[in-house]
Parts: structure tokens; C-alpha cells; sequence
């Protein structure tokens, strides 16, 4: 019982933190070179982790596909389907799951640092607003960057999928992209990318939140980065159950009856 | 210039300030001493707006601030510099970057002019031409040293130092207390300087407020505080060499 209410009075208390994110990235705007200068460390951190998932899943995608399509003889559509499938499911969850553990993790102990040493207070004191010089640079740094990473794994998951298809099911490169657009319409990379969007919401909310809030000195720092870490996979698996329940009634929606 | 009124200050149902009264003059140097976990830190945090009290007031130039906005109470941050115990320096900036920083912010003030208040808040500190160099490649003494000056740029008239001499060696300790006492008197800043350290109180300060638990329990200039029966006044006597 404790536990649950001590669950709830966390996600109160980061929704909160959300909210005054929220209002400060509004009110107050944060300086665009900031906003550029987190943009590019964590794209750039995160772009050869991305490349490499990206290639393999792609890959890993066709020869899943191609043991099921072959029986059918529909192996054109091979290219559509892993795309499509890497773009709307596999894509969002495994860029959000990398940057936790990598851009989440720093990002919690780096603020949990800043707090601990007081450079968080001293910021204040010195007559600036922290959320708008370090919390929502970050937040937008981690969110921006979630879709151009989503968008250069896709591009090398078609290149994995294609070279694979090609070793594997000898379906050629220009087979393989043909029908990518008959499958891959734009209400479903709609939802990729906003799937992305949330999930990196979510994500970049609770490791700023957590390093933000952190107390006690080193072990305060440690306890900041695990939770992070925990809390933000639970949530990125509710939130996955959520946009997918979401996306699928939009996309019934769009369709018509 | 500063007087606190019935302070309190509660985290949970721990309160930390029970009901704290104290004044404080311009120019006056205050010491505040006590055990660790006695709320010397939560007394200054309050002062600068960091927390906010529960109960009580806080007047600090003749303005009652413990219940303005946080955008209202950057006027009081403006005029009340904090030196944190730890550096409290931004890794990721040079020197310059972080003395410049409350000028930046504060006064929006041009590059040269900038430029100029940095290197004399430097100088104050004794160093003179670390601009460039990054935190990280400062011995602690100095980085303390930097932290200084960086709160010292904006000239406040109150000056509120948070064990400024904690884990520094004893060279270092003697050459931080000569500075906080020449410049409390060479820029007629009120300072409240916190602190466990009874002898540079009773060498530097005009008056000492011994705290515990929460409340004041003896107050008075050096001289009466060495002659005071307060036990742990009398605890802090011990370490000082007659
Ligand atoms: N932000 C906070 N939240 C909860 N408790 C706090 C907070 N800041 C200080 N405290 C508690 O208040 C008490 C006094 O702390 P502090 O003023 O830092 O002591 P010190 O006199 O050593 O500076 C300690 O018990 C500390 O745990
Ligand atoms: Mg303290």
C-alpha cells in the first residue's frame, strides 16, 4: 500500500515538473543555440548505436518475413512490410530504449550532479531560471533528436532489409523498395514518428525530473540514475501499449467503416 | 539591514527552524556556528529564496521577502551574493564564462564592461589570469577561490558564505578568512558567514550566534563568547587554544 502511494506521489509530482516545463519552454524560451548544442550531442552520441540497431533490425526483419512470405509468393513485398513493421513498432521502442540507457542515464547523473555540488542553486542565485537554461534545452535536445534518429535507423534498416533480402531470399534492391510505398502510407509514418515523439516525452520528462530532484550527495546521484532507468522502461512499455492501442484506432478511423 | 522574525522552516514533519529571531546590521560580520544538520545551510537558503519558510518573516533592506515571487525575489539575489559550500563551479565553462555569469544574467550588461568586472573580481581573489582555464584544472583551494570572485562581480551588499573553509588545508583555510574579513571591510558588505570553525569566529567576527537544533542558543561579541556557560559553546571553546 505504501508503495502504490508512494508510485502515485511520483507521478504527481513529474507530471508537475512536466507542466512547469512546459509553461517555462513557453514563457521564457530557452536560447536557440542551446537548444541546437543538445541536439547535436545526443544525435551525435547515439547515431553509430542507431546505425548499427537500425542495419540489423532491417535485416532481421526480411529473414523473419521472407520464411513466412515465400510460402505465399508474395516476396514483394517484402520491402514494405519489414519497413513499415521497423517504422510503426520495432523503430520507436528501440530508440527510446537506447536513448535511456545511454542519454537518459547521463542526463540524470549530469543534473544529479549539478545538483548536488549546488550548481543548480548556484544558477539561481546568480539570476537566471534553471528549467530554462538547463532542463528544457535538454528535454528539446533529447525529443528533436529522437526523430532524426528514428529517421536515419529507418534509412539503414531499408539497407539492412535490402542486403539481406538480396543474400538471403534473392529478391533484388529494386524489388525490395518497390512496394515500400504501397505499405508504407503516411498516416503509419505519422505514427511512427509520433510514437517516437512520445516516447521521447516520456523519457527525457523523467531523467531530467530525476537528476533535477536528486538529494544527498553521490549515493543521491546513483539512486537518480537507477531510477531513471527503471522507471522510464515501465512507462515506455505502458506508454507503447497506449500509442499502439491509439494508433490503431486512428488508423481504423482513417480508413473509414 | 537583515532580521529574521519566528523563522520556521519544516521538511515534513521534521521542523528545522523552530521560530529563529535574529538581527543583523550593515556592515556588521556575523558567524553562525553549530553541529552539522543544525539548519545553518536552510538559514541561508532561505535568506537568498532558495527555500521558503513556513512560518515567520524575513526583512532584508527594509522589505519583507519571504513571500515574493520567485521572479520578484531576483532583486534580492541581485543585492545578497551566495558562496556555496561546494565551488558550485559550471564544469562545462571557462572561468571567464562562469565569473561572467551572474553579470550576464543580472545586469545584461556590455562585453567590455564584463570583461573589466571579471578581471577586478579576480584580483580580489588573488588571481589574476585564469580566465581561460576550465574548473577541472583548478586545485579545490582555488576553484573556491573562483566561486568567490564569480559571487563577488555582481558587488552585493550582503555576502552570505556557506562554511567557506570546510575541507580546505590550513594554509588555504587562513588565506580564505583573511579574504572574507578584508573584503567585508573593504566593500562595507554585511556578511553572515556559517561555519564550525570557533577560532577565525572569534578572530574575524563582530558578533557570533551560536545555533542548536533549530534555535539560537548563545550570541554575543568574541569576547562574551568565550566567557559564556552555554555547554556547547563550551564544546566549541575546547578546540581553541588559550
Ligand atoms: N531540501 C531539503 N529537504 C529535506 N530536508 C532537508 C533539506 N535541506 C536540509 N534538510 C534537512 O535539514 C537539516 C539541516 O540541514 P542543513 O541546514 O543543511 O544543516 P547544516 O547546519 O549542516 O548546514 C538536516 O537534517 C537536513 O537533512
Ligand atoms: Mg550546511
Amino acid at each position: 500500500m505504501n508503495h502504490l502511494a508512494h508510485a502515485i506521489d511520483e507521478i504527481g509530482r513529474t507530471t508537475m515538473f512536466f507542466a512547469a516545463l512546459l509553461k517555462t519552454m513557453f514563457r521564457r524560451p530557452s536560447r536557440f543555440g542551446d537548444v541546437v548544442d543538445q541536439t547535436w550531442n545526443v544525435t551525435l552520441q547515439s547515431l553509430p548505436t542507431t546505425a548499427m540497431a537500425g542495419f540489423f533490425v532491417g535485416a532481421i526483419m526480411a529473414v523473419q518475413f521472407t520464411m513466412q512470405m515465400r510460402d505465399f509468393g508474395a516476396l514483394g513485398y517484402l520491402g514494405g512490410l519489414a519497413t513499415s513493421g521497423t517504422l510503426r513498432e520495432v523503430g520507436p521502442l528501440l530508440i527510446a530504449f537506447m536513448l535511456s540507457g545511454k542519454v537518459g542515464a547521463y542526463t540524470s547523473a549530469e543534473l544529479g550532479t549539478m545538483r548536488v555540488t549546488e550548481q543548480i542553486d548556484a544558477v539561481r542565485c546568480l539570476g537566471a531560471d534553471p528549467l530554462q537554461e538547463l532542463i528544457v534545452p535538454r528535454f528539446l535536445g533529447i525529443v528533436i533528436s529522437s526523430s532524426l534518429l528514428l529517421g536515419a535507423g529507418l534509412l539503414m534498416s531499408v539497407l539492412g532489409g535490402m542486403t539481406l533480402g538480396h543474400l538471403f531470399a534473392h529478391v533484388s534492391p529494386e524489388e525490395y523498395v518497390r512496394h515500400i510505398p504501397t505499405i508504407l502510407t503516411w498516416p503509419s509514418i505519422l505514427i511512427g514518428f509520433a510514437k517516437c515523439a512520445v516516447f521521447a516525452v516520456v523519457l527525457a520528462t523523467i531523467c531530467t525530473y530525476r537528476g533535477y530532484s536528486a538529494t544527498g550527495g553521490a549515493k543521491g546521484v546513483g539512486r537518480a540514475v537507477v531510477t531513471t532507468a527503471v522507471s522510464t522502461m515501465m512507462c515506455l512499455v505502458v506508454m507503447d501499449w497506449v500509442t499502439s492501442y491509439l494508433a490503431e484506432a486512428v488508423m481504423t478511423l482513417a480508413r473509414g467503416p | 539591514m537583515i532580521e529574521y522574525r519566528g523563522l520556521v522552516k519544516r521538511f515534513g514533519d521534521r521542523t528545522v527552524l523552530k521560530g529563529l529571531n535574529l538581527r543583523i546590521s550593515e556592515g556588521e560580520i556575523v558567524f553562525v556556528l553549530g553541529t552539522s544538520g543544525t539548519g545553518k545551510s536552510v538559514l541561508l537558503k532561505n535568506t537568498v529564496g532558495l527555500l521558503r519558510p513556513d512560518e515567520g518573516e524575513i526583512w532584508i533592506d527594509g522589505r519583507e521577502v519571504s513571500r515574493l515571487s520567485e521572479e520578484e525575489y531576483l532583486g534580492v539575489r541581485r543585492i545578497c551574493g551566495m558562496v556555496f559550500q561546494h565551488p558550485a563551479l559550471f564544469d562545462s565553462l571557462s572561468v571567464y564564462e562562469n565569473v561572467a555569469f551572474g553579470l550576464r544574467r543580472h545586469d545584461r550588461l556590455p562585453e567590455e564592461l564584463i570583461r573589466q568586472k571579471v578581471a577586478e573580481a579576480l584580483a580580489l581573489v588573488h588571481l589574476p589570469g585564469v580566465e581561460e582555464r576550465r574548473p577541472a584544472q583548478l586545485s579545490y583551494g582555488m576553484q573556491k577561490r573562483v566561486s568567490l570572485a564569480r559571487t563577488l562581480a555582481l558587488e552585493p551588499k550582503i555576502l552570505l558564505f556557506d562554511e567557506p573553509t570546510t575541507a580546505l588545508d590550513p594554509i588555504t583555510t587562513t588565506a580564505v578568512n583573511n579574504l572574507i574579513q578584508e573584503l567585508s571591510r573593504r566593500l562595507r558588505t554585511t556578511s553572515i558567514v556559517v561555519s564550525h570553525d570557533m577560532i577565525c569566529a572569534l578572530g574575524i567576527a563582530d558578533r557570533i550566534v551560536v545555533l542548536d537544533q533549530g534555535n539560537i542558543v548563545a550570541q554575543g561579541t568574541p569576547r562574551e563568547i568565550r566567557g559564556s556557560e552555554v555547554p556547547l559553546v563550551q564544546d566549541f571553546l575546547a578546540e581553541v587554544p588559550a
